[in-house]
Formats: C-alpha cells, structure tokens, sequence
C-alpha cells in the first residue's frame, strides 16, 4: 500500500511531464514531416543551386549532435537578440533536426514510385499538381510509413535531451522531483518506464505498418 | 558583414591559447567514448543475437525482453538511471565508465537486431551444406555464416558507430568531461555560448562526415557486388 502511494506521488509530476514529452513530440513531428516533405518535392525539381543547400542542410543537421543543435538555438540566439522559451526552442531543434531526417525518408519513398505512374496520370490528362496528389503521394505515403514510424519512436527518445535547456518534460520533473525527495533509484526508474510505455505502443505499430507492407509487396 | 564576422572570427584566434589545448583533450575523450561504447555494443549485440536465435525459450524471452527496453528507453533515462539512481543502493560508478556502460547497452539493442537480420538474411542452404561437408555448428557460424553476414551488417554497424558519437554529447549532462561539457563550461567563463557552441557543432560535424562518406561508399560497393552476384 505504501509502495501504492509512492507510485502515485512521484508519477504525478511525471505524468504531467508526459504531457509535455508528448507535446513537443507530436510538434516537432509536425514540423519535421512538412519540412522533409517540400524538401523532397523541391529537391525534385532539379534546380541545381537549391539541391546544393539542401543537401548541405542534410549534411550539416544529420552530422552534428541534436544537443549542440538545442545548444545553439536555444543559449546562442538570445546573444544575437533572438530570445525563445525552451518549449519553442525544442520543437524548432528537434524538427529542423527530423526535417533533415524525413527528407531523405521521403525522397527514397518518391524515387521507388515507378516513373510509369507519373507518366500515366499525365497522359490521361491529369495535372502535374492533381498526379503528385493523387498518385504519387499516396503510394509514397505507404511505403514511408515505417521508416516515419520508426523516426517517431526515435524522436520520442530524443525528447528526454531537451531537458538539458529547461524544457518541463520527463526527465525535467524528474530531475526536480530527485532533488526534493532524494528517492533517486525509484524516480529515475519510473522515468525509464514511462518513456518505455509510450514507445512500446508505437514500436508494435510501426511492426504492424511493416507486416502490413510485406503483403502488399 | 565583413567587418562582422572577421570581428567574429577574431574572438577564437584571441582565445585559442586559451580554450586549444581543452578543447583538443575534450575530442580525445569523446572518441574514446564512442570507441569504448561501440566495442561493448558490438559484443552485447552479438550475444543478444545469438541468444535470440537460440533454441532455449528462456533465453530467447530474455533476449527479446532486453532489446525491446534498450530501444524503447532514452540514452539520457539509462545515463541517468546507471549514474545517479544506482548510487543509494551502494553502486557507483564514475562519469566515463557509467557513459561508456549507459550507451553501450543501449546501443547493443539496435546493434543485436543488426546482427539478427544480417544473419537471418544468409540463406539456410549454406548452413546445410557447411553441415552436410561435416563442419561442427561453430565452424560453420566462423567460417561460413558470419563472413557473409558481415558485409550485410557493414552498413547499419558504422551508421550505429555515428549515432554513438553524436550521442556522447548527451553524456555532458552527467558530467562526462567531453566536448560538448568543455564547451558548456567554456561557454559559461567566457560569456561567448554562440562562438562555443559554433566550434563543437563544427567539430563534431568533422568528426561524424567522414564515417558517413565512409557508410556511403562501402553501401554502394556492396550494391556493386550484389549485382555482380545475382547477374542483374
């Protein structure tokens, strides 16, 4: 029973931490996905110059630790009179760090859709916009489904380093929470738990996603 | 502009003397950091592989068990965790070794999956037949399965080998003396967190871009080979 209580006294703050992991999550995911998308598509086009700066962009964010990243946003952009919350701070870190992820992911979805479907469309008198739409797009979408999954998992994980610039979420409250109680072990493994349950649910969904693509294959 | 960023890059030349000799100690912490964990990693994976493919029931659970929590739970959770959750139970350990251990094991999920797939991709037939020419099962596994599976692994290995490096920064946070702490540090003396924190994105990027022009090229020449195999 005493055991009981202690569970409900530490994993309240911690729940309310989810909250947030789960916040900036869902938020950079949102970010990270429309940025790697028009990446691709733009990258596409095949205009020179911007498939150098965005392949730099990739070189650059996939290369470097996603912590220094934070770093820089978060403690360097006040100094040149640009001051963020470290909400704001995680989720332009996190999805300008995805946007270089998921842009590879979508452009290895685009690049296996068969030329032949594109053609197809366009011969049956489809607009090039109404063929990306209608064609193209949702077959990529099936076949970028697990990587995405799996980048979301990843990116559930990396949330925990946010911590490090004050951002409220797990591991901030647990870092509190260890301060005022000193029930150190107990916390951080409640912590591990809680990230555990919130990433064993999508692991089984992106193993379904993949299930699911082999029969379609 | 110009004037702007000379006057920018003016501020590391004035401090060089000063902040060279930590930062070059701090990159050789870091790389030994990721040479340490990537070499535990490798032989935890190797073993959780095994143990995964393995005929025991119990062995296999466990196996299963520890993968899916070493890649269901953060680098930062399990650092934390090794370095200041085990303390009230009497283990303690220093800040390098709990780094070392903290992302080896995590990484030994990924890895042990790595080395699964690889082997599982070698076609049964070669196991038979190593069998059948009367090699023992080690044999076979030494001689036969594991060359084989290597180049399969190749790739995914070195690409784990970049995300340990980028994740060594993560262990500032429990007080690793490595790059990204000495540049928090210097950073916080200095009052300059943009030049600091400029310099060791730099550095890490140098450090990571050539493992991954590496992975790039040995990804392609195995491509080369495989085509050459199945003569398409």
């Amino acid at each position: 029973m005493e055991f009981l209580t202690k569970v409900a006294d530490l994993g309240g703050p911690l729940l309310l931490g989810a909250v947030t992991t789960v916040m900036i999550t869902l938020s950079a995911l949102a970010v990270a996905m429309v940025l790697g998308l028009a990446l691709a598509l733009v990258r596409l086009l095949g205009f020179r110059v911007l498939n150098g700066l965005i392949g730099t962009y990739i070189e650059v964010f996939r290369n470097t630790p996603v912590l220094a990243q934070l770093f820089i946003i978060y403690f360097s952009l006040p100094y040149i009179g640009m001051k963020i919350d470290p909400f704001t701070a995680a989720v332009i870190g996190l999805g300008l760090n995805g946007g270089a992820i998921l842009c590879e992911v979508f452009r290895s979805g685009l690049n296996a859709i068969h030329h032949g479907q594109r053609e197809a469309s366009l011969a049956v008198g489809m607009t090039p916009w109404m063929s990306l739409r209608f064609i193209i797009l949702p077959q990529t979408w099936r076949i970028t489904l697990p990587p995405l999954g799996n980048y979301a998992i990843a990116l559930l994980k990396d949330t925990a380093i946010v911590s490090a610039i004050a951002a409220p979420e797990i591991m901030f409250y647990a870092r509190n929470l260890v301060t005022s109680t000193f029930e150190t072990t107990f916390i951080y493994i409640l912590a591990a738990l809680l990230y555990f349950c919130l990433s064993f649910p999508l692991a089984r969904l992106v193993e379904r996603f993949e299930r699911q693509q082999r029969a379609w294959l | 502009m110009i004037e702007e960023v000379q006057g920018f890059l003016q501020v590391y030349v004035e401090n060089w003397p000063d902040w060279g000799p930590q930062i070059y100690a701090a990159i050789w912490v870091t790389i030994q950091l990721t040479a340490a964990s990537f070499a535990l990693a490798i032989a935890i994976g190797l073993l959780l592989a095994l143990g995964k493919l393995s005929p025991i029931r119990l062995v296999r659970a466990f196996c299963t068990g520890y993968i899916e929590i070493a890649r269901g739970v953060p680098v930062l959770a399990i650092l934390f965790l090794l370095y200041f959750g085990l303390v009230p139970l009497g283990i303690v350990f220093d800040a390098f070794t709990a780094s070392v251990i903290g992302l080896g094991m995590g990484a030994a999920g990924y890895i042990a999956e790595v080395f699964r797939a690889g082997i599982q991709a070698i076609h049964k037939g070669q196991r038979e037949a190593a069998l059948a020419v009367g090699m023992t099962p080690a044999m076979t596994f030494r001689h036969i399965i594991l060359p084989q599976a290597f180049r399969i692994i190749l790739p995914p290995l070195l690409n784990m080998m970049i995300i340990l490096l980028k994740d060594t920064s993560i262990c500032s946070l429990i007080s690793t003396e490595e790059l990204m702490l000495r540049a928090k540090d210097l950073a916080m003396m200095s009052f300059l967190p943009m030049h600091l924190f400029l310099l060791a994105g730099v550095i890490y990027f140098f450090l990571a871009w050539p493992l991954s022009l590496a992975t790039r090229r040995v990804e392609r020449w195995m491509q080369r080979g495989r085509r050459q195999t199945f003569g398409v």
